[in-house]
């Protein structure tokens, strides 16, 4: 076995190769824009150069004259399009903000004009050949800007419902032994997935099909058909590859109506790929964030107060914020616990999900409060986080389903060598590096949403899987065939899976980590329906659970074991009996407490999450514990991040292999979120400056010598079938603050802003 | 393109093409001798579609293009070779890395004219008769990928990476494989792989 491939524990399933490598490894995986198009014309888009104000006119009679330009479409002459709401508010978009609507402009870099013509080079010459008159007013850019507003998150956003609290925080934290109170900052950070924000439409009659990296087809179709004003069965969007997702393509951008009302004008298959820096803002991002954190403890550790106060930007037009209190009044015992979260109202566009969306920037504030509060008991954090931990969550007293927190800190402590840390600050060195040790906890709640699938199997044992879930690197593919193949008891190679294709029964939103125990779900179950029937046909008299195993030899058996068994010959007698070649179920699978609604949300397109803290009498979340090592050098200040090591419980593991890539990645990110990723935004203009891969800092492989990823068996029978928890988002939690702990361990500096940069180094 | 007229090997000048292209963003253009026979300077328009065969995995490909295509768009959009990827169009991301001779070569900022008569080899052309490449393989082997969307660059990267002699110790691949951006952060994995194939490579 490789490193890459861990061997299972308890509660995990095979580490098997992913279904699609080979496809990835020779370049015969299709992405969005790699879908075949009968003659394209090519679009490129022109975005606006101010934040706010309105154009006055165009002059297109230089960029008309580039040969092969087919058609410059403004906001005077562009497809009528009806508006969709937000994705909050019951519709299906990531921002109400609609270019070419109107000669106003909302934001920097919204869609003013989109240039189509014969080639990829024409429709760019012309595109850059395109004059704007503006007349622009000063834009507010972020918190500190004049002409912001702020008002409670609650009320104004659908989604966020409630100000978690409980007790009497004033009076506890008053009253408190040790008190501490801090204030953080998190940046404006933009996913930048690998593939570009491609959009390709092809008409055939008044049938629309959609190539387009989406994290929710079915979002996406119904979305594009309403704002069309189409039957929803009249568009198909087809993605089976997604090139990196974390969020940005969860819901609608006005990119696609607006390509497929153009293609449909023309008359033509359109092909449109945005420019990198133009994803900046065609796209979402995630907003900056602030905060302040009050804590309240005895002096053996134990929390009496807690208050986390946060605030997020959001654009002019829509309420978006993610609100991740919901998280961080509720990871440790405390009984007197307050919060607020605001909205900052900016001339911006509408910010969105981005990788674990609220608990990246909220447990980066907390988890650093918990380590100052550490220092300031001295205590050892991991100890502080011992007397803390609890069973049941503080704000309504409901159980976790399960909570392997200490367990996790333990074991990363053990494979860190937390031992051998030297708790003062500036103690441990090497040469002219400053050592430090630091950890955070990490935590994601459990989600699950409606699913649909059809599985249909062979007499010859060949089963096909079929559900408009996503492959965004996660592993879809290849957890959807062990699933199968192990319920079904047929060979791993046996199974086909096709997914990505809203044609295909529903599935939910590949977002908020649900896609697993959602889509595995309803896998499981509508295989059980087929081994029914087959059950059924050849025992018309017994039940299924008791007999099946060995009658129509189906066990759960590992997938590995089933791959080198052949027993075709129970399965022949099981059809013999039925009298037919294929057996075919489809099913519609819904997890516990999902609103009545929930299977019509499900087919037209509307994800309803369930999980996580909302549960009615239980919270369900997964765990984990992060340890870094951080370097800073003592005359260059800089920064280095040799080690990354996590452990993390997240029930039923279905393939150890992806799971610990999605894991590592995650860690990796988290290291970005604290020492790299920050998008500046111009005060003056409020625009993005550094829109592109070489300014905007992502990790390269230089960056990260050593990650390493521990799984811990955990069973948890209350939260789903499968037994699954998300961790696609767990990874990338708490990583920020665990090394802003290391770097006030190796400096004596606490740094309480993100990114943090050598220039803010103080050694 | 349909409007092209001529019989010319290429249409391309490489005198009035740089004159075209001062001031513009373009790249300079390492053209070859073989590309200099006299022509007459006239102005053309870039638009206008030059003939050019470009030789792809081992297969001369005669094509017509707009003077600015780049070697990216020219397998993506012509030769519908499209495992070779656009990620930035600023060569900033390395998800377009292509071979060219036994270069690598962000093929986002390589005219396709420049390429002409060279050797291009695509994530396309490494698998033979089924039989996954050394590369290819390690890659699988070690999960050196989620979304899949840098890999093929990552692969041709690091093909180039073991026979530049810069795979002899991790920190040697890491900082020789910095050129390509794993989004999804397979990292590790991706050194892992490089580690195992470089033997084999090194082989033959």
């Amino acid at each position: 076995m490789t490193a890459a491939a861990p061997e299972p524990k308890a509660n995990m399933g095979q580490p098997v190769p992913r279904y699609d490598a080979v496809a990835k490894v020779t370049g015969r995986a299709t992405y969005g824009s790699d879908m075949p198009l009968d003659n394209p014309a090519y679009a490129f888009l022109v975005t606006s150069a101010i934040a706010k104000g309105r154009i006055n006119s165009f002059d297109l009679a230089d960029a008309k004259r580039v040969r092969g330009v087919i058609d410059i479409v403004t906001h005077e002459n562009a497809p009528d399009l009806k508006e969709s709401k937000l994705f909050s508010n019951g519709g299906y978009a990531g921002t109400t903000i609609q270019p070419l609507k109107s000669a106003d402009i909302a934001h920097d870099g919204e869609i003013i004009a989109v240039v189509v013509a014969e080639s990829y080079e024409a429709a760019r010459e012309a595109a850059n050949r395109v004059k704007v008159s503006y007349s622009a007013v000063s834009p507010s850019a972020s918190f500190d800007s004049p002409g912001t507003t702020k008002a409670g998150a609650k009320g104004q956003n659908g989604q966020f419902k409630e100000d978690p609290k409980v007790g009497d925080f004033a009076k506890a934290f008053n009253e408190a032994e040790i008190q501490l109170t801090a204030s953080y900052e998190t940046p404006t950070q933009h996913h930048n997935p690998m593939e570009l924000f491609s959009t390709s439409c092809a008409w055939m009659g008044d049938t629309l099909v959609i190539y387009e990296p989406s994290q929710y087809v079915y979002g996406l179709k119904n979305g594009v058909a309403e704002q069309l004003g189409i039957d929803a069965d009249k568009v198909r969007v087809v993605n089976p590859y997604v090139g990196g997702g974390f969020g940005s393509r969860g819901s609608m951008t006005p990119r696609t109506a607006i390509i497929a009302g153009i293609a449909k004008r023309l008359n033509r298959p359109i092909k449109l790929v945005p420019t990198r820096d133009q994803g900046f803002t065609i796209a979402t991002y995630r907003a900056e964030t602030r905060h302040e954190i009050k804590l309240g403890a005895s002096r053996d550790g134990k929390l009496v107060a807690l208050r986390h106060e946060g605030a997020e930007v959001s654009s002019r037009a829509d309420p978006y914020c993610v609100g991740g209190t919901k998280t961080t009044t509720r990871l440790y015992a405390c009984p007197n616990v307050d919060s607020l979260v605001s909205i900052v109202r900016a001339d911006r566009n509408t910010p969105g999900f981005m990788r674990s969306p609220p608990e990246v920037p909220y447990l980066f504030a907390l988890e650093s409060a918990m380590d100052e509060l550490a220092v300031k008991l001295n205590m050892d954090p991991i100890e502080l986080r011992r007397v803390n931990d609890t069973t049941n969550e503080p704000i309504g007293g409901k159980p976790y389903t399960s909570r392997s927190l200490m367990a996790c800190f333990d074991e990363a402590a053990k494979a860190f060598g937390w031992a051998q840390r030297s708790a003062a600050p500036k103690s441990m060195s090497d040469g002219d590096w400053l050592i430090g040790y630091g950890c955070a906890a990490t935590c994601y709640p459990t989600q699950m949403a409606p699913a649909a699938a059809r599985v249909r199997l062979q007499r010859d044992g060949r089963t096909r899987v079929e559900i408009a879930g996503h492959e965004i690197g996660t592993g879809a593919y290849t957890i959807l065939a062990q699933t199968a193949a192990e319920r079904l008891g047929v060979p791993l190679e046996k199974v086909a899976v096709f997914i990505g294709d809203s044609d295909l029964p529903p599935g939910p939103v590949a977002g908020g980590s649900n896609s697993t125990a959602s889509t595995c779900s309803a896998v499981m179950m509508v295989c059980d329906q087929v081994r029914q029937r087959l059950f059924k046909a050849m025992m018309p008299n017994e039940s299924l659970m008791d007999k099946a195993k060995e009658t129509v030899g189906m066990g759960q058996t590992p997938s590995t074991e089933a791959a080198k068994s052949d027993r075709p010959l129970d399965l022949e007698k099981a059809f013999d009996a039925l009298g037919v070649g294929v057996v075919e179920e489809y099913g519609e699978w819904k997890p516990e407490g999902a609103p009545p609604d929930s299977f019509k949300a499900m087919h037209s397109g509307h994800a309803r999450l369930v999980g996580g803290a909302a549960m009615k009498d239980k919270i369900a979340y997964a765990f984990g514990a992060e340890f870094v090592e951080v370097r800073v050098n003592r005359f260059t200040h800089e920064i280095r991040c040799p080690r990354l090591v996590g452990a993390f419980a997240a029930g039923r593991i279905m393939n150890p292999r992806t799971a610990r890539s999605q894991l590592m990645g995650g860690l990796i990110w988290g290291m970005s979120s604290a020492l790299f990723e920050a998008t500046e935004i111009d005060e003056r203009t409020a625009r993005y400056v550094n829109d592109n891969l070489a300014d905007y800092l992502v990790p390269v492989n230089a960056d990260v010598p050593g990650v390493e990823v521990i799984l811990l068996s955990e069973q948890d029978d209350h939260i789903n079938p499968v037994g699954a928890k998300g961790l696609g988002e767990l990874g990338n939690v708490g990583t920020n603050a665990a090394i802003c702990n290391a770097i006030y361990h190796a400096t004596g500096q606490r740094i309480r802003k993100l990114p943090v940069r050598l220039e803010n180094i103080e050694v | 393109m349909s409007d092209h007229s001529g019989s010319r090997p290429s249409g391309f000048d490489r005198r009035t093409f740089m004159a075209g292209a001062a001031g513009s963003a373009l790249v300079p253009l390492a053209a070859r001798a073989a590309a200099e026979e006299a022509r007459a300077p006239v102005a053309q328009d870039p638009a206008l579609p030059v003939d050019v065969t470009l030789r792809v995995n081992g297969k001369d490909k005669r094509l017509s293009l707009d003077a600015r295509t780049t070697v990216l768009d020219a397998l993506r959009e012509h030769l519908k070779l499209t495992g070779s990827k656009k990620g930035c169009d600023h060569g900033q991301c390395g998800a377009c890395t292509v071979l060219i001779g036994d270069r690598r070569v962000v093929s986002c900022l390589t005219l396709a004219l420049a390429a002409e008569g060279q050797e291009i080899t695509t994530i396309e052309g490494l698998a033979t008769n089924d039989r996954l490449h050394p590369m290819q393989q390690a890659f699988v082997d070690n999960d050196a990928f989620q979304c899949g969307y840098c890999t093929p660059g990552q692969i041709m990267s690091a093909i180039a990476c073991v026979k530049e002699g810069h795979a002899g110790t991790d920190a040697d691949i890491r900082e020789y494989m910095s050129g390509n951006i794993c989004r999804c952060a397979a990292y590790p994995n991706i050194v892992a792989a490089v580690k195992q194939a470089a033997p084999d490579i090194m082989k033959g």
